[in-house]
């Protein structure tokens, strides 16, 4: 991956008339810490870098903005956000568009093949407590992590995201520059859902009241997401007030089903809601199954285009119906 | 110790299976008393997360029944709910609630004598799995 490339792409999209900012990132302020950052001018790319460490998703940052309503006939100034984009977050735009959540031509999307990222729990397990900055890039299925002036290879696969293990889209889908070469795509793998539907109920129910009750309800996951950029939650209201805010496991439980839920047919699994929990519930499990099932009775994969319609709005006379009475 | 008696709401939409449920009550037919009936206009109506809800607060099984396929008052609320449905069953057997607990039918205003079956069949079948009571609702 040439980082030059993608700075010239950023100063080229920065130099448009028409873009307002650039969305990327930045290093951050130690470890292995990289933020996301909004550049407005050409000069300021010179910061901007991405690496096999940038797991945050920028996504969810397009639907952040406040458009402020104008007086009158006053129209909204034509200016587009530009941003990186991988594989996921393409996926994402797409869904979002599709929901007509943002039009397309506030957007300037630079794709970025994605070889995959680095979860953030695995480098840290493996080099503690590291203060200093560290950089890493990577080298024939190899990372080459320089901590200080001190380097270290580890095996691509010991460190990668789980959600990038399995993507089968790591090319993006829709942009309007492309920077560098396409990427084979991994194989689609459900063995786990498969493997966990066999087991008895109660062991299932033990496992996820377990996780659900270690649940302290930041709604980071919710925030992470580029997908729950609702205005009104449902999490939010409080008439009717579908869950309250006491932390049980009830609650907890209501909650996460109605977080997996909405995004049944929409979660494009980018990981963010997993790497976002502080307490590790893998809630990547409830939206791979719910992706699973919309793939084999729906045939519908979420972001895929930007026109397609959800699976939920949508029904086929033949849909299966063995399950009623 | 006296047996099981289930509680189970039936949402019901109202131009198929409301009535149909009234002509079983108007034929004399027998059905077990456990369901408590709850209208609603039509099944695509229901929010999916109804079903939780209700599972929370007390209900040990939840029956929804609408009109047949293609008999939608409202011509396609049946086909949405019966999509939306089978991914929250799917979705609540996967963490572990008995897929049993959510049922779905189709009863038309003429079967007062299914919707008689159906009832009694859901109560059994509750009657079978037991109360629902590991993540019930505190309450207030």
């Amino acid at each position: 991956m040439n980082i030059q490339k993608i700075r010239d792409e950023a100063s080229r999209a920065l130099g448009r008339k028409d873009v307002k900012y650039l969305i990327g990132y930045q290093k951050g302020s130690y470890g292995f810490r990289v933020s996301p950052a909004f550049f407005q001018t050409k000069e300021e790319v010179e910061r901007l870098i991405f690496s096999p460490l940038c797991q945050v998703s920028l996504a969810p940052y397009l639907t952040l903005e406040e458009v402020v309503p104008l007086p009158g006939e006053e129209k909204q100034k034509a200016s587009k956000v530009a941003l990186l984009a991988r594989g996921c977050d393409s996926r994402a735009i797409n869904q979002i568009l599709a929901e007509k959540g943002i039009p397309r031509d506030r957007l300037f999307i630079i794709g970025i093949p994605c070889e995959g990222v680095i979860d953030r729990r695995k480098i840290e397990a493996r080099f503690p407590s590291v203060t200093e900055p560290a950089e890493v890039r990577e080298e024939n299925g190899k990372y080459i992590i320089a901590i200080g002036d001190q380097s270290h290879e580890v095996p691509k696969e010991e460190l990668l995201a789980d959600a990038c293990k399995v993507c089968r889209y790591p090319n993006p889908l829709i942009y309007d520059k492309l920077t560098g070469d396409k990427v084979a795509p991994h194989q689609a793998n459900y063995d786990d859902i498969t493997s966990w539907e066999e087991k008895p109920l109660e062991e299932r129910l033990q496992f996820w009241l377990d996780q659900f009750s270690r649940c302290i309800r930041c709604y980071a996951c919710r925030n992470a997401c580029p997908l729950c950029y609702s205005t009104v939650c449902i999490l939010d209201r409080l008439d009717p007030q579908w869950v309250k805010r006491s932390n049980d496991t009830s609650e907890n439980l209501m909650f996460h089903v109605s977080r997996a839920f909405h995004l049944a047919g929409r979660c494009v699994s980018c990981g963010e809601c997993e790497r976002a929990c502080p307490m590790g519930i893998p809630l990547m499990k409830l939206n791979r199954k719910l992706e699973k099932d919309v793939n084999d009775l729906f045939s519908y994969e979420a972001g895929k285009d930007a026109e397609s319609k959800s699976p939920m709005t949508t029904f086929h006379v033949e849909d299966r119906e063995d399950f009623i009475l | 110790m006296s047996e099981f008696e289930p509680n189970i709401v039936a949402f019901l939409c109202n131009w198929c299976s409301y009535a149909g449920a009234d002509l079983t009550g108007t034929s004399r037919i027998h059905y077990p008393p456990n369901v408590k009936v709850i209208r609603v206009m039509c099944t695509g109506r229901m929010n999916p997360l109804f079903v939780v809800q209700a599972l929370r607060q007390g209900a040990d099984g939840v029956l929804i029944s609408g009109c047949h396929p293609g008999e939608c008052h409202y011509l396609k609320g049946n086909y949405l709910a019966r999509r939306r449905f089978m991914l929250m069953r799917n979705l609540l057997g996967f963490i572990g609630i008995n897929p049993l607990r959510l049922r779905m039918s189709w009863v038309s205003a003429s079967e007062g004598k299914k919707f008689a079956d159906v009832v009694t069949t859901v109560t059994e079948d509750i009657k079978k799995i037991g109360p629902q009571q590991s993540f019930t609702r505190e309450a207030v």
